[in-house]
């Protein structure tokens, strides 16, 4: 009955549905949503914003709204504490991260589509290292990863270090892959489930074998739920404040010292906050240029679109 | 094998089998040691066994006194529950109005959503506690410290990402079913509650999922906006943390089994939801 | 499916109300003494969790017999939580009333300026300065007339050294300068035996050892506005400690990656001379393993590396003045009611109690003396008087961060077995710079 439903001539229906929509546009169902958005995210943003224009630190914080105006002069020292470097190493360990994880997690959706006994729990097991607290990740494998812990017993090195020195950055990757892959699965797994079963009859029927079933008739169903989960996921990578700091405490090695890191031992223990909340603008601004020319990119235009892509 | 099944498969069963055995080995591996490690002696972890010496319930036992944790899963129970709920029913209304309606605005909403999530969250965090404390002086509404403050902080954070995957979902639906739906007379209320939800619910459980685990890991947010009572699961596991510091053999083995008290609640729920999941689009599916 | 809906929607009233059911909010009654709240932050304590939650009520019990007013303890896990709450707590102008603080973060605290400074009138209300142990008042203010903490208890740090190991090298007693330590551990280091158990990955222990040692040699390293990091006695005190390992290679190569409780954790297998950063609050855990019964305290070297005696203006620093203070926050509403808590936990009885119970030694002068004929303590009580108060000032928490960042980024050269005197002078020099700053930021 559906495919009768789908095959209906397109024309008809779209006009009549444009004369509909723009008489009824119930845009009041955007209210509780926007409501809180502006409340909980937009003002204290623009709160943020303010701090990061003003001289306020541990001598300044008892009488927030008088500290002394000091412009752009927090963005400048910014500059020269570290805040580019930090940047990159975010950037760059969130792309490699997500990258690897997309086959992972493809792989994991794809494995689990059948029912058979037991899947359930196959399941459930994937989830497990999304599930734990961030918290208790980065403790186990920092436990774990010490010179003399079981990874190192395991790989018959005797006291190599993986939370110092130039291994530190790869290890913060794999901690990161293990911890995240399942954001992926989830998204791909729901993506998954959207794929019509005419769909997979139809090819059985054309006697199409896997592989090129899955690149030309399965994956570009994913296309857009994995891109947008790819782009998110990234976004959680750059920001990822609990792995590094417990895996690798404060002060953190050179080369681990992400954006999140520095914002919040420049904020919380070196108690500036002027001027990490200057950085973290800062870094919002430098991520968000090439976001917004990524997501100008894509077609987000998603009104043509019903019925399957 | 019915010809159904043979179809809908997408990989060669000895494929099928190696990759869900090394997915699987690369989850379970790490977490049997955090299993025998909770199953053994503080001092038998930090003296780096593997295999404990001794087996011992003892630190399941301990971890209720060290750390306030029942309090912690309870609150990270409701307030997460709560999240998840809200922020999937929300999520499900906006996208519904971004997906199939044409306004002014619509794509810079589309793309602020996106934009939102690359806001750290340590940037936020005193600004937020400067706003509900004011609200709390000035407005006279107690908010810092009880539960619905961190609610609402979670439910505004989870937002975007709920709405953006019901966005995604609700792209791929068809439109003959709500226009069948408008011509009888059916208003949009009647709509979203009758046709979308039950069709999109694989999507509505995920993003209930995630929005649920934003709140279940945040320890930020919950560590300045609770107080003893309102505390987190998050916040009470911190209390571990602390012991790494000082003069003490670090409770190893207590943490690890506090871990896994704490992943279950979250485990459980999603084996309950997840032959949502299993929903895809149900053909003809008009009422 | 009718069902299964209406369970989902019960379901999800329940949470609703969960939320709203008994959800904290701010306590504070009107009215004298009864019927009040007083809001005390304190560490968490994770060796002893159930003496300390007994504790916590017994204190609570004891306080409402007296002024009809309870306690209600919150507990902060690591001290940037505490740092955390004390800033939230400043901004909102609310919060607890009486903070537990370390004593190196008590200059931060004090520069704040959010915490009532103890004039004649408050000392009296406690109970008098008088009846503090003297040297732990050194750390309660930038001078006399502006202090702000209230000793409470002391954690000096002392080492611990093995009894049997020290005996079977036929060293009589545990040494007293830093050469005279390194030449010790030489002859202590053989076969799987190692001289000293030191945890170079410890973010707070590699900045005692080299403020002590700088001390020692006549350097405070806060000289009025004036860092003095990049110092010929500095560069001593790195070269001493990053020697141990790469030098004399007295030290466990594994170290490189240990925190002090893993260094504990060595030391308590039985197979090391000397640990050698501890505070009593280790002697539970040193029990527990197989060098029990083999152990005991010692005071650390006083004389700087490279000398066999103090010079003119060396200080005999034999630990930093640790331990915790007790603060009153200005914008508490039950000043009163804070200043009797107070003087309840420092006086002797409820102050030896505490010792009993978990450790900390006693801040009251009669209580510390009541302990200072228990043998074992004898090396920290001496500790404790002849601690040394690092710099007051509020930009301390920059310099300390700078100094163990020496130490963090020369790790992987550490494990590589070699540190060159040039890398050590660039990363001190970076050190300088920023403690630099921070210093002519302070106001």
């Amino acid at each position: 009955m559906a495919t009768q439903l789908l095959s209906r001539p397109e024309e008809k229906t779209e006009r009549r549905a444009r004369k509909v929509t723009e008489r009824q546009r119930p845009l009041w169902l955007l209210a509780p949503g926007g409501i809180l958005m502006v409340l909980v995210i937009l003002i204290p943003l623009a709160l943020a914003l303010w701090i990061s224009l003003i001289d306020l630190d541990q001598y300044t914080l008892r009488r927030w709204v008088e500290a002394p105006f000091i412009g752009l002069a927090n963005y400048a020292e910014s500059l020269d504490a570290g805040l580019l470097h930090s940047i990159w190493i975010s950037v760059s360990f969130a792309l490699i991260a997500t990258i690897v994880t997309v086959p992972i997690g493809i792989a994991a959706a794809l494995v689990t589509q059948n029912a058979y006994r037991g899947r359930g729990l196959v399941r459930a097991v994937f989830l497990i290292p999304y599930v734990l607290p961030s918290f208790v990740v980065a403790t186990v494998w920092r436990t774990m990863l010490q010179p003399d812990g079981i990874v190192n017993s395991l790989l018959g090195q005797e006291n190599s270090l993986w939370l110092s020195g130039s291994r530190s950055y790869w290890t913060l990757i794999l901690v990161e892959i293990w911890a995240a892959w399942p954001f992926i699965y989830l998204m791909s797994l729901a993506a998954l489930q959207s794929v019509d079963h005419e769909v997979h009859e139809a090819s059985a029927v054309d006697g199409v074998t896997w592989w090129p079933k899955l690149i030309k008739v399965i994956l570009p169903y994913l296309r857009g739920p994995v891109l947008l989960a790819c782009l998110l996921a990234t976004l959680n990578h750059i920001n990822n404040f609990t792995l590094p700091f417990v895996l690798f405490g404060a002060p953190a090695p050179d080369n681990v010292n992400v954006m999140p890191m520095l914002v919040y031992v420049t904020s919380f223990q070196g108690l500036r906050f002027g001027l990490s909340a200057a950085m973290a603008v800062a870094s919002l601004i430098i991520i968000a240029i090439p976001l917004f020319v990524y997501l100008r990119a894509v077609r987000l235009d998603v009104h043509e679109e019903g019925g399957k892509r | 094998m019915s010809a159904n099944a043979e179809a809908t498969r997408l990989l060669p069963r000895p494929m099928l089998v190696t990759l869900t055995v090394l997915l699987c080995a690369m989850v379970l591996v790490p977490i049997s040691y955090i299993v025998l490690a909770s199953l053994n002696s503080d001092v038998g972890v930090a003296s780096g066994e593997f295999w404990p010496s001794s087996f011992s319930l003892e630190s399941y036992r301990k971890i209720w006194t060290t750390a306030d944790l029942s309090t912690g899963i309870l609150n990270s129970i409701i307030v997460c529950g709560l999240t998840a709920i809200a922020s999937a029913l929300l999520g499900t209304t906006t996208a519904y109005v971004l997906v199939r309606y044409k306004f002014w605005g619509r794509l810079t909403i589309l793309r602020g959503l996106v934009g939102l999530q690359s806001i750290p969250g340590t940037l936020m965090l005193l600004p937020v506690f400067v706003l509900f404390s004011s609200a709390g002086n000035y407005l006279g509404l107690t908010v810092v410290g009880t539960r619905w403050g961190l609610f609402v902080a979670y439910l505004t954070f989870a937002l975007p990402f709920s709405t953006w995957v019901m966005v995604t979902y609700l792209r791929g639906l068809p439109r003959e079913l709500e226009e069948a739906a408008r011509t009888e007379g059916a208003s949009t209320l009647v709509i979203l509650w009758r046709i979308i939800m039950p069709l999109s619910l694989p999507a509505i459980v995920v993003a209930g999922i995630f929005a649920f685990l934003l709140g279940w890991n945040d320890v930020l947010f919950a560590s300045v906006l609770t107080r003893p009572e309102t505390h987190t699961a998050a916040v009470a596991l911190q209390v571990f943390g602390a012991s790494q510091e000082g003069g003490a053999l670090p409770v190893y083995s207590q943490m690890m089994a506090a871990a896994l008290v704490c992943a279950v609640p979250v485990v459980l729920l999603y084996l309950v939801f997840q032959r949502y999941l299993v929903g895809g689009l149900t053909a003809g599916g008009v009422k | 499916m009718r069902t299964r809906k209406i369970m989902a929607l019960a379901g999800a009233t329940v949470l609703a109300a969960a939320l709203t059911a008994c959800g904290g909010g701010d306590d504070s009654g009107g009215g004298s003494g009864s019927g009040k709240t007083l809001d005390v932050l304190i560490g968490a304590n994770t060796q002893y969790p159930e003496e300390f939650q007994a504790w916590q009520k017994s204190i609570s019990d004891k306080f409402k017999a007296q002024t009809g007013a309870t306690v209600k303890f919150e507990t902060f896990a690591t001290a940037n939580d505490e740092l955390t709450k004390i800033q939230t707590s400043v901004v909102a102008g609310s919060g607890p009333d009486v903070y537990a603080v370390g004593t190196t973060m008590t200059p931060t605290a004090y520069s704040t300026g959010a915490f009532v400074k103890m004039g004649d009138d408050e000392w009296k209300k406690i109970g008098g300065k008088d009846k503090f142990n003297p040297a732990t008042l050194g750390i309660s203010g930038p001078d006399e007339n502006n202090q702000v903490g209230i000793p409470w208890v002391s954690r000096p740090f002392v080492m611990a050294y093995n009894t049997e190991l020290l005996k079977a090298a036929g060293i009589d007693k545990p040494a007293t300068t830093w050469d005279e330590l390194t030449q010790q551990a030489k002859q202590l280091t053989k076969g799987d035996q190692h001289g000293l158990a030191i945890a170079y990955k410890d973010n707070f222990d590699p900045w005692k050892f080299v403020w002590g040692m700088s001390v020692q040699a006549g350097n405070p390293l806060v000289d009025g506005k004036t860092a003095r990091l990049q110092d010929p006695t500095v560069q001593k005190a790195y070269q001493t400690y990053f020697g141990w390992l790469t030098n004399d290679k007295v030290v466990d190569p594994a170290a490189v990656g240990w925190t002090n409780p893993q260094a504990l954790a060595a030391f308590a297998k039985g197979k090391t001379g000397y640990f050698m950063l501890t505070t009593t609050t280790a002697t539970n855990s040193l029990e527990q393993g197989a060098v029990k019964g083999k152990w005991a305290f010692a005071l650390l070297p006083t004389v700087p590396p490279g000398a066999t005696t103090r010079p003119a203006n060396g200080v005999e620093a034999a630990s930093i003045l640790s331990g915790d203070n007790l603060l009153v926050a200005d914008y508490s509403k039950n000043k009163d009611l804070a200043f009797q808590y107070v003087k309840l936990i420092t006086d002797p009885e409820v102050q030896l109690d505490y010792y009993q119970k978990f450790g900390n030694l006693p801040a009251n002068a009669s209580a510390l003396q009541t302990l200072a004929s228990d043998q074992r303590l004898a090396p920290v009580t001496e500790a404790a008087k002849k601690s040394v108060a690092t710099p007051f000032t509020g930009g301390w928490s920059d310099i300390q961060l700078a100094l163990t960042n020496v130490a963090v980024q020369s790790l992987p050269d550490l494990a590589k077995g070699s540190l060159s005197p040039a890398q050590i002078d660039s990363r001190i020099a970076t050190a300088q710079k920023s403690a630099q700053s921070a210093l002519d930021r302070a106001k």
